[in-house]
Formats: structure tokens, sequence, C-alpha cells
């Protein structure tokens, strides 16, 4: 049959009973096609993967810091997602600077407060606000335990006694390959970290993955014999909260982490299952020092993209925000 | 228990709550210092060698007023020191009756002391702290006896934990007791040991013999209104002449020395004709017994033994006391407590009783070893290494009881400056090894550290601002440079004011002296001080990286 070369359907259209269909719209009406009966299917057999893919990976929420937090939990799924009925939680806010709430050197008491409630109206058997502080413990915890209060007392307890750490290896460590974690944090179901946004004159910003050195013995070794990043991630590989909520209600945007520096007021509160995203996220949408910077500035954040700890590329995930009172 | 050993024990009870107070932090309105103030010998040194009067001084004044109508009340009811002496005879199972092996005349000694202390506080040496019983005892307990219970206490507790983990007791769990240590703490025990052993030749041997406050007591209770009687139902029978604790009865019973009694009462107790009465109404036949100026030669030689001796100390190169000149070896270490008088007064009416170590919540207050000689041995000084000094804590202040460390309200505090930081950086993660490390920026409650990236070195580098610095030691307690710190506190610069303000004197002489929280400022403003200065390099924030 003779048929002119290269273009055997256009060649003759009256072959084709309905409309005419190119190569392209035939690869779209198929890849539709799969799409929607593959998310059927998943809908059918899996529906909880089906809602979670619905849910973001980073939560936004902005207005009053307290109903922002528990907005930002709720728009990943809320609590329950993260604490079952009688679970242990430990919740690791940055309470190192003993400053005012207005100085943003501290995780603000009032979002602390929120998570304790949201934990025990989860059912969590047993919620404890854990640090290892920098300055005179009972001044540095005074704000938050005081908050915590209606929730219980001695929820808040600054930890500055070697006997309540515990030596774990690291498996994942490249420089740090074993440290002094506080026992307890070991032992939990759940870990949430709960860092107030602010830069740090070594670290590039104190977040979730730096604040968990305030669940660790010795520090100074961080800074001492190790490359400060890469013991961070070192240490986020061992310690890797089930939830991050980042208190951006406040943001030490220069001169941290002991301030006094320049404190912009943000009202925003960041969530997310994910340490890396959630610190890229504060990193890239708050100003440092005046300006704009990517994730990517943030050597630790950087080191743990690539060694897979989380998405520093904020960009690519699924983002969601919410406007509260 | 008779009235005697109740009140005893009530009274050493509440002198340790006094002082666990003030350890713990409970109670800052009780006077933490009572027992102090009741010493007559360590108001009377400290009064001379320093040439002052103080406030509290009346206390003790009072104590020996007292005396004249009770006798000495004070050594057999009050005083911790003879409580804990008779506690350790009673485990000792050590009776008074016992015939004595040593003569009375021993009981000299404790006017040669007194007059030893006088002369050498003339000079201006005081030795009130190695003397005065209360100051001693004091030591003893703050410095030897509560760390030691302390850290067995925490010993229970950690062995509770994980029981108060599984009831869900927090509180407990996690209760964390001050754990104070003290270096020195072996010659307090030394010094108490010694006073002790004397027990083992004699019932209360330090009170009988050595106690310079006993001594100033004697001189007092010559014949107090309150004494020691014996009726005429006495039979001599010398029960109470050998029982007696201090040796306070003659060959016939009915002959007292009131001086040397301690009011124990020991006498009427086992009086089997209930012959001794203490009362005012006179009804004894006692003799009046030698004084003590047949003594004369002796006092004599021990107010020239103390000349000699605070000649011999303030001859030491080492010593701090008095004109100097320049010639003086100041230790690089020798970091006194914010408030802490000038050097020469400071030694003059420190008596060492380790109350300001024991009430220090950060433990950084340390007692001085030989460093200064004798002149210095036992005094507080700053310890980054075990702690830094807290801004805005005045304990030290609160509690002294010569003032010797001045009390200062919380806007003086900050201004009273101990010291001016300095990086050895030779040894500085920064500055010699590249690392990033900003610890004592972090750390410094003042801002006094900036980090300047220099074009030839990797890492951003602190500096000192020498002015902001109140030399309070958190950059040297948190250096995470192992051995000696990268960053020291020194005395270099120090405000040491008699009188007058520390904030005054610190503006007049350039210093900003304030805490970070102060300095905030709204957003948008420059900053009035500079900043950290960027990673210059990468041209980007420190910290930061491309």
């Amino acid at each position: 049959m003779p048929s002119s070369p290269g273009r055997p359907f256009a060649s003759n259209p009256a072959s084709w009973p309905c409309d005419p269909m190119n190569r392209r719209s035939f690869i779209k009406r198929n890849a539709r096609l799969i799409l929607w009966a593959s998310a059927l299917g998943f809908g059918i057999r899996l529906p909880r993967l089906a809602k979670a893919s619905q849910m973001p990976d980073i939560a936004l929420a902005t207005g009053d810091r307290t109903a922002a937090t528990r907005a930002a939990v709720d728009l990943l799924g809320g609590m329950k997602r993260f604490v079952k009925p009688g679970q242990k939680v430990i919740i690791k806010p940055n309470m190192s600077f003993a400053g005012d709430p207005e100085d943003a050197t501290d995780t603000h008491p009032d979002v602390v407060r929120e998570l304790v409630g949201l934990c025990k109206e989860a059912g969590a058997q047993r919620v404890r606000v854990l640090d290892h502080t920098l300055r005179r413990e009972e001044r540095c915890i005074e704000g938050v335990q005081k908050a915590c209060e209606v929730h219980g007392d001695d929820i808040v307890q600054a930890v500055s006694r070697s006997r309540f750490f515990k030596s774990a290896g690291i498996p994942d460590g490249r420089q740090m390959q074993e440290t002094e974690v506080m026992g307890e944090v070991l032992e939990a179901d759940v870990l949430i970290a709960a860092p107030v946004a602010k830069s740090h004159s070594s670290a590039g910003v104190s977040l979730s993955m730096k604040g968990m050195m305030g669940l660790i013995w010795n520090r100074g070794i961080m800074h001492s014999r190790f490359d400060l990043h890469e013991s961070i991630v070192d240490l986020a590989s061992l310690l890797k909260p089930d939830l991050v909520v980042v208190d951006g209600s406040r943001v030490l945007s220069t001169n941290g982490p002991g301030g006094p520096g320049r404190v912009l007021k943000r009202d925003t509160i960041i969530a997310s299952r994910d340490m890396v995203a959630a610190d890229a996220q504060a990193v890239a949408m708050f100003e440092w020092y005046g300006r704009k910077l990517k994730p990517r500035n943030v050597k630790h954040i950087r080191i743990a993209h690539e060694r897979g700890l989380g998405r520093m590329d904020v960009e690519n995930l699924r983002r969601q925000q919410i406007q509260v009172g | 228990m008779t009235l005697q050993r109740t009140v005893q024990v009530a009274s050493l009870i509440l002198f340790i709550l006094l002082l666990a107070g003030a350890a713990f932090r409970f109670a800052g309105w009780l006077p933490h210092d009572l027992f102090l103030q009741l010493d007559p010998a360590a108001a009377l040194l400290t009064g001379l060698s320093a040439r002052i009067w103080l406030g509290g001084f009346f206390a003790a004044l009072s104590v020996l007023i007292a005396t004249v109508v009770l006798g000495r009340f004070f050594c057999g009811y009050l005083c911790p020191l003879g409580t804990t002496i008779d506690g350790v005879e009673a485990c000792l199972q050590r009776s008074a009756d016992i015939p004595e092996k040593y003569p009375p005349l021993w009981r000299r000694f404790k006017y040669g002391l007194l007059i030893f202390g006088m002369t050498a506080a003339l000079l201006g040496l005081s030795l009130a702290f190695l003397v005065a019983p209360i100051p001693l005892v004091t030591r003893f307990f703050a410095l030897t006896v509560l760390p030691v219970f302390q850290q067995i206490a925490d010993l229970l507790l950690q062995a509770a934990a994980p029981l108060a983990n599984r009831f869900d007791l927090t509180g407990l769990m996690y209760l964390q007791l001050p754990l104070p240590r003290f270096q020195w703490q072996w010659l307090t025990l030394l010094l108490m040991l010694l006073i002790l052993a004397g027990s083992l030749w004699q019932p209360r041997f330090w009170c009988r013999n050595l106690c310079p406050a006993g001594a100033m007591m004697a001189l007092f209770a010559r014949r107090p209104i309150l004494r020691r009687q014996v009726t005429e139902d006495c039979v001599d029978c010398g029960l109470c002449a050998r029982t007696c604790p201090t040796r306070a009865i003659g060959d016939d019973p009915r002959s007292t020395l009131h001086h040397e009694c301690i009011v124990c009462q020991t006498c009427r107790r086992v009086c089997p004709t209930q012959a001794v009465v203490f009362s005012a109404r006179p009804m004894d036949r006692t003799r009046r017994l030698p004084a003590f100026s047949q003594y004369r030669r002796g006092l004599l030689t021990a107010g020239v033994c103390g000349v000699g001796t605070a000649a011999l100390t303030l001859s030491g190169a080492r010593h701090l006391l008095g004109d100097t000149g320049t010639r003086r070896i100041i230790p690089p270490h020798l970091i006194r407590p914010p408030g802490a008088l000038p050097e020469d007064d400071f030694l003059r009416r420190c008596y060492r009783c380790g109350a300001c170590l024991a009430a220090c919540p950060t433990n950084t207050l340390q007692p001085l070893g030989m460093d200064t000689g004798l002149t210095g041995l036992l005094t507080p000084v700053i310890t980054p290494q075990m702690g830094p000094c807290d801004p805005q804590c005045n304990a030290c202040g609160q509690i002294c009881p010569t003032a010797a460390i001045r009390p200062l309200p919380h806007r003086e505090r900050i201004w009273a400056k101990v010291g001016t930081a300095t990086i050895l950086r030779q040894k500085c993660l920064a500055w010699e090894l590249d690392r990033k490390c900003l610890v004592c920026d972090e750390v410094c409650p003042f801002d006094a550290i900036v980090l300047k990236k220099l074009p030839e070195i990797k890492a951003p580098v602190p500096f000192v601002i020498e002015n902001r610095c109140s030399g309070c030691g958190f950059c040297e307690h948190h250096c995470p440079v192992e051995g000696q710190p990268a960053i020291v506190v020194e005395p270099m610069e120090a405000l040491r004011l008699a009188n007058g303000s520390y904030q005054e004197k610190g503006r007049s002489l350039g210093l900003t002296l304030e805490l970070r929280p102060r300095m905030r400022r709204p957003e948008g403003q420059p900053a009035p001080y500079p900043l950290t200065e960027g990673d210059s390099g990468s041209g980007l924030p420190p910290g930061f990286s491309e």
C-alpha cells in the first residue's frame, strides 16, 4: 500500500471514526486515564495514604501565635497523627537564654503551652518539656514553666546533671559517632521540636536541627573537635523529631543566638514532619541580616538534604498556608 | 533530755537551718549570719584589724552584757562549736568523771590566744579566721558537712529516679540539688579535727583552754548575777567537781570558778543532796579565785607573739595587706567577689566564715589557698572554671557578716566589675584552628564579645570589648577548649570601692555595663554598636555560606 512517508495517519483522516487524534493528545489522554485510575485505586485500597497525600509537607499558619500553633498542626492532620493515646511525648523548645519573649532568643511560652495542650488532647500519657539550658536553669525555664502550669506541675524541666544523660551511638554519624543524650528522649515515643526562629553566628540559623544540641550533654565538642555543621547533621540523624513546629512569631534576624538583635514580628508558625524542610522553609521565608537567603546558604541544611535526612527544596514541596484570628 | 541539751540541739539545728537556707536559697528574710554576729572574738578582732565599728557588733556586745547576768550561757547553750564538741564527746563516750591529768593552768592559754589575736589585729592582720569559734564552725559546716550531705542526698535521689519516673513524679525525678564542691575542704576538716582531738585529753578542751570568745566572756563572768551557789546541805562528796565538764569547781565543792562555768548545771543534777542551786540570792561561801592578772608575764609573751606573727606575715612577699607599694604579686586568678572592698580593707574584715561560699548559687566562689600567703588563706575568689558569677546575683554581699563584700542593690551590682576577660589566641579554636566557634559570644550576658572576620583567618574570630566586660566569667566557664580555657578572666580593671557608687565610678571610667535585654531595639533601627560582623569572604552574614 502506497503511503506518503512520515505521516501515516494524517494522510488518511477518513480511516478514523471519531475526532482526529494525534500522538500528543493520545499520550495526554492515556496519561490522564492512568493517573485517575491509579488515584482511584489508591483511594479505594489505601484510604489513609490518599488522605496523607493531600496533606501538606509544610504547614504555615499566620496570626495569633497560640491559634496559629494549633492551626499549623491541624493542617498536617492534627496532633492525633503524631501522638497516639498512651504515648510519652518529649517537647524540645529553645529555652537557653532567659530573655524576655520580645528578645526572640527563646521559644514563646504560649507556643509551648499550646503544644503541650494538643498532646494532652491527643491522649498522650505523659508530656515533658526538656532542655539542657545554657544560662542559669531556673531563670531560663521560668516563663515556659509558668505558661505550662495549666497542664500540670513539673512538666517543664531544665536538665543539667550528667546522670540524666545516656551514651548513644550515632550509626549514621560521619564525624560525631556517639554522644550522651537525655535518657528520657531515647525512651520517648514521640519527640517534638519547637525551636524559635533565630540567627546564629556560627550555624547561620538555630532551628530544629541545631536545637537538638539542647538534648545532649557535651555540645562543646561539636564546636571544638568536629565541624559544627557536619556534627549537627550527625546529631539530626540520631534525633529526628516526629514533628517540628518552628515558632516564627518573632524572628531574631541578626546577632543570634544570644541577641540582642533585630527582632522581626512575623506571627508565623511553621509545622512539618520533616525537620530539614521546616528549617529550610524558615530560612527561605524570613530575612536574615536584612537579606533574603536560600536554604542552601545554611551548610547544615544543605548537608542534611544531601544525606537524605529531609528536603530543603521547599519550592517543590506541598505547602499550605492558613490565616487565623 | 535536759534543758541544756534541748536548747543546745535546737540552737545547732537553727544554726544549720540558717546556713542551709543560705545554701539552698530559702527564707531570704532570715538573718543567715545570726550566729556569726554573736561571736565577740570575731567582732573584736575584726573591729581592731579593720579599725571599724559595725552595726553587727552590737549583737556580740549584747552577748557580753548578758554574760554579766547569766554567766557563760553562750558556751553551754548556744555555741554551735560547743554543741558539736559535746556531741563528739558523747559519741566517744568520754566521761567527765575521770581524773584530770593536766593542770588547770592550761586555761590561761585562751587569754593568751585572745591577746595574741588582738596584737596581730592591731598590726592589721586578722587572725579571727584561725581563732574565733563561730567563723570556724560555720566554715566547717558550710564547706565540709553540708556538701557531704548534699552529695549523699543526691545519690539517694539518683537511686530513686527510676521509681519516680515510673510513678510519673516528674518533679522528684528531675530534682537537682545544688551540689557545691569546695577546694581546701581538708584544711577546714583538719582544723576542726584538731579542736576535737583535744577532747581526748579533756572534755571541752577547746572551750576551756583555747577559745578567745570564751576568754572574753570569762572576763565578763567573774561573778555573774545568776550563778552557781551551794547551800548548807553540801556533804563535800566532790561528785560535782569530778563531773564538771569545765572543771569550774575547785577542790572545795563550794567554790566556783564562775568565769569557767558554762552554766550546764550538771553539778546541780548530780548532787545527791540538792545542795547546788543557780540563783541570784547570795548564799555561797565561794572564795574569790585568783584573777588572771597573775598571768601578766604570759599575756605579755602572747602579745609579743601576736606582734611577731603579724610582722613576720606582713614581711612575706605574697601578702597584699597594708602598704605594699609597687612590690606586690597579684595572682592572675585573684578575682574577688563583686562588691569586695579594696584588697587591704577586704583582708582586714574577712574572717573566712565561708558563708558567701555556701550562699553562692553557681559555686564559683572558692576558698583561696596560700596564693597570697597567710593573709589570703581561705578568702573567697571567683573561679570561672567552676561556674560563672551571675551578674544579677548578690548572694555573697547579702550574707557577708562584716560587709567585706558590700551588699549592693540591683543597679549597682551589675556595675561591680570583678575583672576583664582576655582571649588566649594561641588556644582559641577560631583564632588558631579555623573552627567556627562563638561560644564566648553566645554566653556573654553583657555582649562584650564581638566576632570579626579577618582576611587571613577562615572563621570569624572573637575580640573582647573591654569596657563592656564585667569579668563575670561566663566565657571562661563555657569555653570548649579543655585544660587552659582560651578566654580567661583576670582581676585587671576590677572596681574595688570602699564606698560610693559603682555605676558612677564605672561611667566615669568609660565602662558600659548593661545586660543584653536592656539593649533591645525596635525593628529597623540601626544598632548603636557594631553588630557581629559578616563573613566578608563570602559576602554573607555570619554563619551562612555559599
